[in-house]
């Protein structure tokens, strides 16, 4: 690197480099794989779209204009307008906003919980893991409907600000996801458990935090970039059936999944693709982004994995 | 396993009074009831208030509740206020449609999720696997009356193939194997949409697992043996690839019953899923808990299955 | 997890027919699509013998559009040569006249079951089974003289029995249907109802074919409440009657018989509702062999029109629908005013609401031609009186039309004391002008209304807070009284008699009261003779206009579509298809 490196490197006969740490391996894998890092760039790249783009649009979120009603794409409105006159494209870089939150922050919630409550109950079996898994299953069998009617009548009684209530709608989204990710979790933990490197760790006197969060739950890592992957996609779209709720977003404030869902007869679907198809495609490519990434994580983790 | 088994279903028990208590709970602190979501503009409050005594809401809560699960202990559910028939009527008349999707969606997409895990596992990163997750994630991507919709236009509209929804042809009056036929018609569309939508969380989980699997020792063992490749990824890797498939398996159980709401919706297919969210918006409660109970009880049974299945299908998992 | 998002992502599509299926009661008639499941049309009303055509209604948005290229019929439909297939809702199984509660259901009960009456198309009634009714001079003894010879499908004549076992049903302890009989004051009904006697004294049978009821108090509706009552046989559905125990009608629902036009063939649940002409009907034999009511949705209604699944079925009103309709060809399309009006109801507890000019600021100040009309285009209209334009109380004498004036708006809120602050929001008495506003959450219209009210309002000084809520939730708030400002879709009965706006009246939720509405109103109801009726009403439109006791928005649309090889259907605001079903015809 620079000069004041080399006297020492002739001092010292030590190794080469500094043994690393796992996460630096992972994050110098990670770097190598060329798809994960275009993933990655999409995700950011989206995230400056939907929240810087808005700043440079000639448009604002209350405009309407009945005289540009149903514009097909022009350099006026670059992807068309819909049936209020509304530019596509500030509705699209705005919904993003919403989405991208939503499906990010419920999946993580989701995921945090779920992962750690299967890990518990995989590890510790017995009286902990029937407590936690009859406690999934009661959340598994939750109306999630009924819920939600509820909350969205108890925060319209506390008059939280409507702008607000998406994040309780995040919180409320994650919380009652995490049952079925324990599931899958602790189903593996049970087999993992009982392979010869937990015999190791046992042998090597571990504590069990040590054991549970750096031995098993890495190598679940694949099962939950999965579950988190379909979860993001699920959550996007599952948000835009919620408006009416009281809990979603508010019209004019549009989100990828209601501005789809307001397609939602086979004339628009024929006449008008400019009104889902922006929507769709940002949610494919979020998507797919996030499931590179995932992809690529999985590989950088993977204790298993030699380049 | 035979106590294991014992203890489970005894597990149920507690389980479920702890559910029907919850969705009890919630049922009452739901803003509104039948009454006012039937919002009949001409009755007086004198009626509204006799049918609040007759459908017992008049009560307090807790009374209510012992009530019902008095009731339901001796195999009453009530009776529906929206159909004022039995809960349990009701339900026989709809679950049964759902259910006849949903079996043949679930074999369809566990057989090509299968094989479409094992490709896209097999050949890594190959053109296939780069096909098979794309179109995955376009399912995904799209809500899921958009791709109902799509099939719509392309196979009932323009090309005419199948009709665009129902169960059956009215006023057709064939033999019973005509009718059977029409059936069968009328269920292509909904089923392949539903398969679509599910084979593609399943092919990830799949793959995933296989890939796992693939890397581990015993198969570059078996490979070593001199086994065929084919020996090798369907009865050695597989195997092993499909256990996290069955706590999957296990959620099935309840979504074979729980009617798909969207698809019933689009392909006007009479399933529960639509009978269910009616009683949610109708405030219909005694349906409402009725078949939250119905589904409760199966996703208990459902996991209880993948348990079992799972301490059977590997041995190092010792169930106690 | 993905199992339930998918359930509940169904919901926005959902709510949009599911809900308006359970618009009805008795009083539902004309399925109320798209969100606007307040609104619960008419059915057995009033109207009385004479009425005038509607004053208004005459521009492109509503009439019967024939079809133009009957030609482009497709083959399914033409195939059907006996068969007649109504898209609907699915109706829920309850063909049971006491107690039906969807308007589907009661398009089959219609079919099934005769009153005494009949709908005529505006509103009023002619006899069906009656032969002739006597009114005393006082109001209230009613006579009624059935049509001899009439039987039902089961071979059973009809008598007046079958009437006064209907009435004893409708007044029973147990009864829990929706129909409310014990309104109409019938001398003795109290008594039955509360287990205090075993007849209903003021019900005379005087012979098969003649009866008398008498009432303790009658008005104007009276006489159209008791001609009403469908007849069904006592030996069917009075077979274990007991008073106060109505359990076994349960297993009736599924299985009717009435005198009607059609007989119930099958009914499968979720799908259709098979009928089948009634050989021995005593108007004619109906002369469509089978009617099937079929279930549709929405989404894919124009599909099954053009691939001649479905020959009539009521579409939302809407440009793209009604040109997408049009361009079909072979089908005619009858649109008229919905029986039902959007409004934004205000809390009169609320004391900013007290002031009359803070509320005909909001009114003045509110751009309603602009949303009416990037919603619905031609289809709706702006409303100043809460009544429709169809009806024969509705007025536009003396009825101010609040245009969209802003300046006028400001003015008002600067006399009633609102002056800008420093941030430019109204103030009085170092109170913010800040509202909160709830809208029904699945209704197209607030996709227009709350960005138009929210420019509008700030532009006065007003700070809103806007909030979209389940349409239960806004009802529970409303018969709490714990709002500020909502907004729904109401729906109206034939008869303009109503408790909305009279103070403490029933329905009256907002809190609003005025004398001058009230009297006029009180009038309204006692007068026997129609125009007196009509000046009543008049002026108690005059009185709520001048109050604005709520904004009222607009009039939307309905509309069948009838395929053009049908004629003799004949479908009103106020009159379902299925009334008159039997002098209906395929054309070949």
């Amino acid at each position: 690197m620079s000069a004041e490196t080399a006297p020492l490197k002739t001092n010292l006969p030590v190794p080469k480099k500094r043994p690393d740490s796992p996460w630096r391996i992972a994050i110098r894998r990670f770097a190598r794989n060329r798809l994960a890092v275009i993933g990655l760039f999409i995700v950011v790249f989206m995230f400056l779209l939907c929240f810087i783009g808005p700043h440079f649009s000639p448009y604002d979120l209350y405009d309407y204009n009945k005289l540009d009603k149903n514009l097909p794409p022009s350099s006026k409105y670059w992807l068309g307008t819909d049936k209020l006159g509304r530019d596509i494209l500030l509705r699209m870089m705005l919904a993003g906003q919403i989405s991208l939150l939503v499906g990010l922050v419920a999946t993580s919630i989701s995921v945090i919980i779920g992962a750690t409550m299967g890990a518990l109950a995989g590890f510790y079996r017995k009286w902990v893991d029937t407590l936690i898994m009859r406690i999934a299953d009661i959340f598994m069998a939750l109306p999630t409907l009924p819920i939600l009617i509820i909350l969205g009548a108890i925060l319209s009684d506390l008059k939280v600000e409507p702008s607000d209530r998406i994040y309780y709608l995040m919180l409320i989204i994650g919380v009652l996801g995490w049952s079925s990710i324990s599931r899958l979790v602790r189903g593996q933990i049970l087999g993992l458990r009982e392979q010869e490197f937990m015999q190791a760790t046992e042998a090597l006197g571990l504590k069990d935090r040590r054991k549970i969060f750096r031995h098993l739950l890495p190598n679940t890592i694949p099962i939950i970039i999965v579950s988190a992957t379909l979860g993001v996609a699920g959550a996007i779209i599952f948000e835009s059936s919620l408006s009416f709720l009281g809990i979603g977003v508010v019209p004019p404030t549009p989100s990828w999944g209601n501005m789809i869902s307001s397609a939602n007869n086979l004339i628009d679907f024929r006449k008008r693709p400019w009104l889902w198809i922006p929507p769709g495609m940002c949610i494919l490519v979020t998507v797919v982004a996030i499931n590179l990434i995932g992809d690529g994580l999985r590989d950088a983790l993977d204790p298993k994995m030699k380049k | 396993m035979k106590q294991y088994i014992i203890r489970r279903l005894l597990q149920i028990i507690p389980t479920l009074i702890g559910i029907s208590i919850i969705i009890f709970a919630i049922s009452s602190l739901v803003p509104g009831d039948y009454i006012t979501a039937v919002d009949n503009p001409t009755m007086t409050a004198e009626k509204a208030a006799q049918l609040r005594e007759i459908y017992g809401l008049d009560k307090p809560p807790v009374e209510r509740y012992f009530t019902w699960v008095g009731n339901m202990l001796k195999g009453n559910l009530g009776d529906s206020l929206v159909h004022k028939q039995p809960v349990t009527t009701v339900m026989n008349n709809y679950v049964w449609n759902s259910f006849f999707i949903a079996i043949f969606a679930l074999i369809f997409s566990w057989i090509i999720a299968t094989f479409a895990g094992v490709f896209s596992a097999k050949f890594q990163y190959s053109l296939f696997d780069k096909i098979v997750t794309l179109v995955i994630f376009l399912c995904m991507s799209l809500p899921s009356f958009f791709i109902g919709l799509l099939f719509i236009k392309f196979f009932a509209l323009d090309l005419g193939w199948f009709p665009v929804g129902s169960m059956k042809t009215s006023g057709l009056n064939g033999s019973t194997w005509d009718q059977l036929v029409d059936i069968a018609w009328h269920m292509v569309m909904p089923v392949t949409v539903l398969t679509m939508l599910s084979t593609g969380g399943l092919t990830r989980y799949f793959r995933t697992s296989m890939l796992e699997v693939i890397r581990q020792d015993y198969i570059r063992t078996a490979r070593a043996k001199g086994l065929k490749e084919r020996t090798v990824i369907f009865k050695h890797a597989l195997r092993n690839a499909m256990l996290p498939a069955i706590t999957l398996m296990g959620f099935e159980l309840p979504s074979l019953f729980g009617g798909a709401i969207i698809m019933e919706k689009i392909f006007i297919w009479p399933g529960v899923g639509q009978v269910y969210l009616e009683s949610i918006n109708m405030r219909d409660y005694p349906f409402m808990l009725g078949f939250t109970v119905f589904i409760s009880v199966l996703t208990l049974l459902g996991n209880l299955l993948s348990d079992v299945l799972y301490g059977a299908a590997d041995p190092r998992i010792r169930l106690k | 997890m993905k199992k339930r998002m998918s359930l509940l992502l169904a919901l926005m599509l959902l709510t949009i027919t599911v809900l308006a299926a359970c618009g009805g009661g008795k009083t539902a008639e004309q399925p109320p699509s798209q969100g606007e499941q307040q609104e619960t049309p008419p059915a057995e009303g009033n109207g009385e013998e004479t009425k005038e055509p509607p004053a208004e209604g005459e521009d492109a948005g509503q009439g019967y559009f024939k079809a133009e290229d009957p030609s482009a019929n497709p083959k399914a439909a033409l195939n059907r040569k006996d068969t007649l297939v109504v898209g609907m809702t699915a109706p829920k199984g309850v063909f049971n006249p006491f107690y039906m509660q969807t308007a589907y259901d009661r398009y089959v009960v219609d079919a099934i079951f005769d009153q005494f009456f009949a709908l005529n198309g505006d509103g009023t009634y002619s006899n069906r089974l009656a032969e002739s009714v006597e009114v005393s001079e006082d109001k209230l003894k009613y006579t009624f003289k059935l049509k001899p010879g009439v039987t039902y499908s089961n071979g059973d004549p009809v008598t007046v029995k079958d009437y006064a076992f209907a009435m004893k049903v409708y007044h029973d302890k147990s009864y829990d249907g929706q129909s409310d009989l014990l309104s109409v004051h019938i001398k003795g009904g109290k008594e039955y109802n509360e287990g205090k006697a075993d007849d209903i004294s003021g019900i005379k049978v005087i012979d098969d074919n003649t009866i008398e009821i008498e009432v303790t108090e009658a008005n104007a509706m009276t006489k159209d409440n008791l001609g009403t009552v469908y007849f069904a046989p006592e030996s069917v559905y009075g077979k274990g009657y007991k008073q106060g125990n109505l359990e076994y009608m349960k297993d009736l629902h599924a299985k009717p018989v009435g005198s009607g036009q059609y007989v119930l063939k099958n009914f499968s649940p979720g799908q259709e509702v098979v009928l089948e002409a009634n050989p021995n009907y005593f108007l004619g034999v109906p002369k469509i062999k089978n009617v099937i009511y079929k279930t549709t949705t929405d989404e894919t209604k124009l599909a099954m029109f053009q691939s001649g699944e479905i020959d009539m079925d009521m579409v939302t009103v809407n440009e793209d629908n009604v040109e997408a309709l049009k361009e079909m060809g072979f089908l005619d399309i009858n649109i008229f005013p919905t029986n039902g009006y959007g409004y934004v109801a205000l809390n009169h507890k609320d004391p900013k609401f007290q002031d009359v000019k803070v509320r005909q600021a909001l009114l003045y100040g509110l751009n309603r031609a602009e949303i009416v009309e990037i919603i619905y285009g031609p289809y709706a209209n702006v409303i100043n009186v809460p009544q429709s334009s169809e009806s024969w109380a509705y007025t536009n004498e003396g009825i101010e039309p609040y245009e969209f004036d802003i300046e006028k708006a400001k003015q008002l809120l600067d006399e009633a004391g609102w002056v800008p602050g420093a941030d430019g929001i109204r103030e009085k008495d170092g109170k913010k002008l800040d509202i909160h506003f709830s809208a029904t959450a699945d209704n197209p219209v607030i996709d227009a209304l709350i960005p138009i009210m929210t420019q509008n309002y700030q532009e006065l000084g007003i700070k809103l807070t806007t909030e979209t809520l389940d349409f239960n939730a806004i009802m529970d708030k409303k018969d709490k009284g714990e709002f500020e400002m909502f907004f729904a879709a109401w729906g109206l009965t034939p008869d303009p008699d109503s408790t909305v706006y009279i103070t403490d009246g029933q329905q009256n939720d907002i809190g609003f009261s005025s004398p001058e509405y009230d009297a006029a109103m009180k009038k309204g109801l006692n007068a026997f003779d129609l125009e007196e009726r009509k000046a009543a009403y008049a002026e108690a439109y005059q009185a709520l206009n001048k109050n604005v006791p709520d904004l009222p928005i607009y009039q939307r649309r309905d509309a069948w579509t009838i395929n053009s090889r049908l004629s003799g259907v004949d479908i009103t605001p106020y009159k379902n298809f299925a009334v008159d079903l039997y002098k209906a015809e395929i054309q070949q």
